[in-house]
């Protein structure tokens, strides 16, 4: 009787389980199987084409919203990965400075803030300053976005760092830069390269701050988006989802491995 | 010789400078541009018109969302989680890494794969028909039905991750304690496993509910144009030049219910704790 009843048990609790990898997956999976129907979306499965994908590839928008995000957000990479190894830099000799710390929690505000908000402020104050909006405003904001991931992150691994590395470092005559590039670095790699992948991740597929300073000139993967969906359903739209579906979960998985495998040498 | 003595000290700080400067200049700064552009002119001439029912209505909407959004997320993460952590033994980290690898896509993409599944000629509604469980195609888009799906089909990785970072802090020998000594397991969830995973809930609650406040392309896109929310309307004013200062007033607006909501969440949450306790 009992095993009747764990066994329902266990068939109840598969079922909901799957059931909440089905709503995670079949959206997914229809809007792949759709982008190699020969037929447009409301028609039902006929057969196997690639034409969409020529399609997409002879669509030279697409390329130019693509290569507009990956500039942005390959520069907003650099720049809070730069930022961050700077406060890092700074903190390695003034630990004990308390204006500093609290100059440290304020880039944790940076999460909290909702990202309209942060938006709005942007747009704002480029407006009140007269910048033109374009890629440097996209990037300056992806930045600030960025350096909320990337300063908790650095400098939380850096805070669980040994400090007796570097007295020993010090100690034995290297300089402050040697001690930097040589001990902390390599040290904060893992830690670096993920962090770098999370912004550029973040930044890629950022749609509100590309939303509020982008201005008219430029145009983001996310934006393009936006106004494919305000038109419609596109089978090359299906193509391209599922090109970009394949690499962030390439990314996804680096990012992953090199978190992991991290963790694993420790 | 002294000046040059002293910034060579000083080298490491003002190594960091341009990171606080970039950090005061594109975030405090801009914060406060708002709260400059919105109490220009008048005083709170351009607040006014946002204490109108009307707008109240767009509020308390982006509030109900947000709040419900935040509770569907918990009850459906929290047992996930539960089944993750402490059943699912070597699936463990396939299974959660499977749950957070859609999520680094474009969440437009997210939106337009759901386009395919609550079509009226889409996956639901094919299913759905063809098991004869309804007659004719149900209209699923534009409806509270599809923005909360979307809602808590993005959000739901922020609930778990907290919640699956608290769950592996949590000794699995308490829960085994209080079972030998007679409770039962709904007992042992209730009085163990719930207090102990509290910072879960709460952090997983507020990554969910603040941000979902805010949204505007989901309830935009997969509502309609019948569910105007607090983000639709303040984008609407701000990329306008003539209505942006009443688009920042109505941003300061709701940042203060949202802080408001939050305070009271947050009490309501620690008094529930201290009452159990």
């Amino acid at each position: 009787m009992i095993s009747f009843k764990n066994s329902i048990k266990k068939i109840v609790t598969f079922c909901a389980v799957a059931f909440v990898y089905l709503f995670f997956y079949i959206p997914l999976a229809v809007l792949v199987t759709f982008s190699f129907n020969s037929m447009p979306f409301p028609s039902p499965w006929t057969s196997f084409t690639l034409m969409w994908y020529q399609e997409l590839f002879s669509t030279p928008y697409v390329w130019y919203a693509l290569w507009n995000s990956f500039i942005i957000a390959i520069c907003a990479t650099f720049l809070s990965l730069a930022l961050s190894l700077a406060l890092v830099y700074m903190r390695l000799f003034r630990r004990k400075s308390s204006m500093v710390e609290s100059f440290f929690s304020l880039f944790y505000v940076n999460l909290i803030v909702p990202e309209v908000v942060l938006g709005v402020g942007l747009l704002t104050f480029f407006v009140l300053c007269s910048v033109p909006l374009g890629l440097m405003t996209l990037i300056v904001a992806h930045t600030v976005l960025g350096l909320g991931f990337a300063v908790p992150l650095i400098n939380g691994r850096f805070a669980e760092l040994d400090i007796r590395l570097v007295e020993a470092s010090l100690d034995l005559g290297a300089t402050v830069h040697q001690t930097f590039f040589s001990i902390i670095v390599p040290l904060l790699r893992p830690t670096i390269i993920a962090a770098g992948l999370l912004v550029f991740i973040i930044s890629f597929d950022d749609f509100v701050l590309s939303y509020f300073c982008s201005g008219t000139s430029v145009q983001t993967l996310s934006l393009y988006l936006l106004s494919m969906l305000r038109t419609g359903i596109s089978p090359t739209m299906n193509a391209l989802s599922t090109l970009l579906l394949l690499l962030s979960s390439i990314l996804v998985f680096v990012f992953c491995w090199t978190t992991f495998s991290s963790k694993a040498q420790e | 010789m002294q000046f040059f003595d002293y910034i060579k000290k000083e080298i490491p700080f003002i190594v960091g400078v341009p990171a606080l400067v970039w950090q005061v200049l594109f975030f405090v700064i801009p914060l406060f541009c708002i709260v400059g552009l919105a109490f220009t002119g008048k005083p709170f001439e351009y607040f006014a018109p946002f204490f109108d029912p009307v707008f109240g209505a767009v509020l308390v909407r982006s509030l109900i969302m947000a709040l419900s959004n935040g509770l569907l997320c918990l009850s459906i993460a929290y047992p996930l989680t539960y089944f993750l952590a402490f059943k699912a033994g070597r699936l463990r980290i396939p299974g959660l890494f499977l749950l957070i690898v859609p999520f680094w896509t474009n969440f437009l993409l997210h939106i337009y794969a759901w386009f395919f599944v609550l079509e009226k000629n889409g996956f639901l509604n094919t299913l759905l028909l063809s098991a004869g469980i309804i007659c004719e195609p149900l209209n699923l888009l534009n409806s509270w039905f599809s923005v909360m799906v979307m809602m808590v089909y993005y959000y739901m990785p922020f609930m778990i991750l907290p919640l699956y970072a608290q769950f592996e802090k949590f000794d699995k020998r308490l829960f085994e304690a209080s079972l030998d000594l007679g409770a039962s397991w709904l007992q042992t969830i209730w009085y163990v496993l719930i207090p102990a995973t509290m910072p879960g809930i709460i952090s997983g609650f507020f990554l969910v509910f603040v941000p979902s406040f805010g949204e505007f392309a989901i309830p935009e896109l997969m509502g309609g144009d019948k569910f105007l929310c607090v983000g639709s309307l303040v984008s609407y004013c701000v990329l306008s030049a003539e209505t942006a200062s009443y688009g920042a007033a109505f941003t300061i607006l709701c940042s203060c219910v949202l802080i408001i909501a939050s305070v009271t969440i947050y009490w309501l949450l620690s008094q529930a704790i201290k009452v159990r306790a």
